[in-house]
């Protein structure tokens, strides 16, 4: 069942590939790219997160069913996360948002 | 050893094995799935309080939150390893390594609650109770923003709690050779549970602390 094997010399490119792209994330953050920047950081942490699950979790060696329950769960997260971010970014309504300043905390 | 140890409803201690892995896996998932619900509000908030909601986010420490994410990159690579040892029947450098990666979950910890300590010091608490130094209220959008910031941080050092417990009693199974080539799925899930806390804190990094 094992077709693909994590050996040491994996997982520790898999650790210095992690720290290279937090490193790069970092960096990235410092060059003021406005709008891009979350959108690159975000896509950064996508690109370590599949490390992670892939080889420090051993998906890679794993079932299908077990990839499909990550597959899932990403993409539930990506529709929420955009569905529910859409709803305000779109809005044609008055006013757009609560106004805080009408009720402030006592 | 194996029949012992094989539950009446499966054929094999393979199908015994997968059967763990993949509710582990499903475990994993729901988990994620709460976080992916705070995530959505983070996105909604954030674009509809666009410039109050960042606000908020300066008061976090860069060095700090930089610092915890490479702690737990490195802690995902020590129970890596862990793993790996174990496999190949060496259990007690599986024990160091999981001993030595629940010291990295208290290291975090140490300084996410520094990092706490200045915001309390700042008044950058949770909704009502957040405060600016002259005594003035905060715009609403900054009060969202470090609302969530503490709810989300705060779940997640919950879980890297959990993971803590979780890590240090497979270690000491590991110890005491419980747990060997071929018997290792539960220092497996365990480890599991650790790259799940990582991969959260892979996404709160940027979102708190890089974006700002």
């Amino acid at each position: 069942m094992l077709h693909a094997h994590v050996t040491t010399p994996k997982l520790v490119i898999a650790w210095l590939s992690l720290l290279f792209f937090t490193f790069i994330s970092f960096g990235a953050s410092r060059l003021g790219l406005g709008g891009w920047e979350i959108g690159i950081a975000l896509g950064i942490s996508v690109v370590k997160s599949l490390i992670v699950l892939f080889i420090f979790m051993h998906l890679v060696e794993q079932r299908f069913a077990n990839r499909l329950i990550v597959i899932l769960t990403f993409l539930f997260i990506v529709l929420a996360v955009s569905l529910t971010s859409t709803d305000p970014l779109t809005r044609r309504t008055f006013p757009p948002r609560p106004d805080p300043a009408a009720h402030p905390y006592p | 050893m194996h029949a012992s140890r094989l539950a009446e409803q499966f054929e094999t201690i393979e199908k015994q094995e997968h059967a763990a892995r993949l509710a582990m896996w499903v475990f994993l998932g729901s988990e994620t799935l709460l976080f992916g619900a705070l995530f959505a509000l983070y996105g909604a908030y954030r674009v509809m309080y666009e410039g109050e909601f960042v606000e908020s986010l300066h008061h976090n420490d860069v060095l700090l939150g930089t610092t915890n994410t490479v702690i737990l990159i490195t802690s995902s690579f020590t129970v890596a390893l862990a793993i790996h040892f174990v496999r190949a029947s060496r259990s007690g450098l599986a024990a160091l390594m999981l001993g030595v990666s629940t010291l990295f979950g208290a290291a975090f910890l140490v300084v996410k609650f520094t990092e706490y300590a200045a915001h309390v010091r700042e008044g950058v608490l949770p909704a009502g109770m957040y405060s600016l130094a002259a005594g003035q209220q905060p715009p609403g959008g900054a009060i969202i923003g470090a609302t969530l910031y503490w709810l989300m941080t705060g779940l997640h050092a919950l879980h890297v709690v959990a993971g803590m417990i979780l890590l240090a009693v497979v270690g000491i199974g590991c110890a005491r050779k419980v747990y060997s080539a071929e018997r290792y799925v539960a220092v497996e899930n365990a480890g599991l549970y650790w790259h799940l806390v990582d991969l959260v804190w892979i996404f709160l990094w940027p979102l708190f602390y890089l974006t700002d």
